[in-house]
């Protein structure tokens, strides 16, 4: 009885979720008239300073234990949120490059083919270090290195400069 | 199963989803969409042959008996291993034109499809209609039955988990699908789910047989007029461009430096 539930429940759930998605495919034209105004704010200094083994050790060397397993918990779920708001913005980019990846200017399209790629090794990058982050918030002692979605973040930061250079995208990149 | 013979209500959904994949297959051929989505088209072709051959053997050859029943057999093992084909070419097609996801998009499909196997065939195991008691007490009719079901429940769950596991894909990675394909995936999808509910509910709900094979049959009728719905109708134009601002290199000059000091 419990199994059948169990398949019942999944298939409402996987249901319910593709026809979601259905409704949900013309809500990125939102994201593309003012991108701008849907990309927050990440400082990679910041996150990569929270994610510093350095910093750790020497957290752990001043600190009680449970006063730093305290304040490295603090850390890693601020350096959680800072990749989930750096995958978030890749979604975004995602979905400019692949506006802009139509365009008939081929050197347009060739960044936007670039930003593409390196927003989904981000996205990739992204869903691997908050499982690592989150290991590590509950293990604070485990050694965790996400110190790789901060370049990744860099590159594609630098991927929508160039974007931007020949092809405006309405201050994207100030926001990032 | 087995729909009562002068039951109108079953004969219209039984025959007019397969009437409409007539028109449908008719109407891809036409538009070119048949080299574009090989698979789906051999499986449109399929289905609306099989219904015609089943209607024949009900209506000529043995009603509902064993005969009718063992066409079905051989229909649904040939039709399911047709929606394979269809699931893989929608995979195909989709990370075709992401070169950075070929490798990850080729990991899911064989990763999902090990993991579901494994799921379906406990679900075999535990599900009871596969009880090994109930089959050996049964008829051979009833027990060729048990297997067409519990293989057909196996076989949706794989189906299912991985139309799920391409859509939770594309939506993580904010990928764009292409309307064809995105139809043919929720038509699929939406039909594996119901039939998947169903045929678990079933099995504690015997007396609502005959419902559960309406409500499949409704859906089904529902997931055709979804695929003519996405092919037939013209694709929509996607958004090309952004509209572009005034063009000012100076600002993004101030921007790239204040990148570069972070």
């Amino acid at each position: 009885m419990i199994t059948t539930l169990i398949i019942v429940c999944l298939a409402f759930l996987g249901l319910f979720f593709m026809v979601t998605l259905s409704k949900g495919r013309a809500s990125s034209s939102a994201v593309l008239e003012n991108p701008a105004a849907h990309i927050q704010s990440v400082d990679v200094e910041a996150f990569r300073n929270l994610v510093d083994p350095r910093e750790k050790e020497f957290l752990r060397s001043r600190l009680r234990p449970a006063e730093f397993r305290r304040i490295q918990r603090e850390r890693l779920r601020a350096a959680a949120e800072y990749v989930s708001g750096a995958a978030a913005n890749a979604a975004i980019l995602m979905r400019i490059a692949q506006a802009a990846r139509r365009s008939p200017d081929a050197a347009t399209a060739e960044a936007a083919e670039k930003l593409a790629n390196d927003a989904i090794h981000l996205r990739r990058f992204a869903f691997r270090a908050l499982a690592q982050i989150y290991v590590g918030i509950i293990i604070p002692s485990a050694r965790i290195s996400p110190a790789g979605v901060a370049e990744g973040y860099e590159q594609l930061t630098r991927r929508v400069v160039m974007l931007g250079l020949q092809y405006p995208t309405r201050g994207v990149s100030s926001a990032l | 199963m087995t729909p009562t013979p002068h039951h109108y209500l079953y004969y219209y959904l039984w025959t007019a989803p397969h009437v409409l994949q007539a028109v449908l297959v008719v109407a891809m051929a036409r538009r070119g969409l048949h080299r574009q989505f090989p698979m789906f088209f051999i499986y449109t072709v399929f289905e609306a042959l099989q219904c015609a051959v089943l209607v024949g053997v009900s209506q000529f050859i043995s009603s509902f008996g064993p005969v009718y029943l063992q066409v079905y057999a051989v229909g649904l093992a040939v039709s399911t291993a047709i929606r394979f084909g269809v699931i893989h070419e929608l995979f195909s097609n989709f990370f075709r034109s992401y070169p950075a996801l070929q490798q990850p998009g080729r990991f899911l499909f064989r990763g999902t499809t090990i993991l579901l196997l494994l799921m379906a065939v406990a679900l075999a195991v535990l599900a009871p209609g596969g009880n090994a008691d109930r089959i050996a007490q049964a008829t051979a009719f009833s027990s060729l039955q048990h297997t067409i079901l519990g293989l057909d429940r196996a076989v949706t769950v794989l189906q299912c988990g991985l139309l799920l596991s391409l859509f939770l894909f594309s939506r993580y990675f904010v990928l764009e699908w292409r309307s064809g394909a995105f139809g043919i995936a929720l038509g699929l999808g939406v039909f594996a789910s119901v039939e998947l509910a169903t045929s678990a509910m079933g099995v504690y709900l015997k007396q609502w047989d005959r419902i559960f094979d309406l409500a499949n049959m409704a859906v089904y009728h529902l997931c055709v007029l979804l695929w003519m719905f996405y092919l037939m109708l013209p694709e929509r134009q996607p958004q090309t461009v952004i509209r572009l601002p005034e063009h000012d290199l100076e600002v993004w000059n101030q921007e790239l430096q204040r990148l570069l000091q972070q």
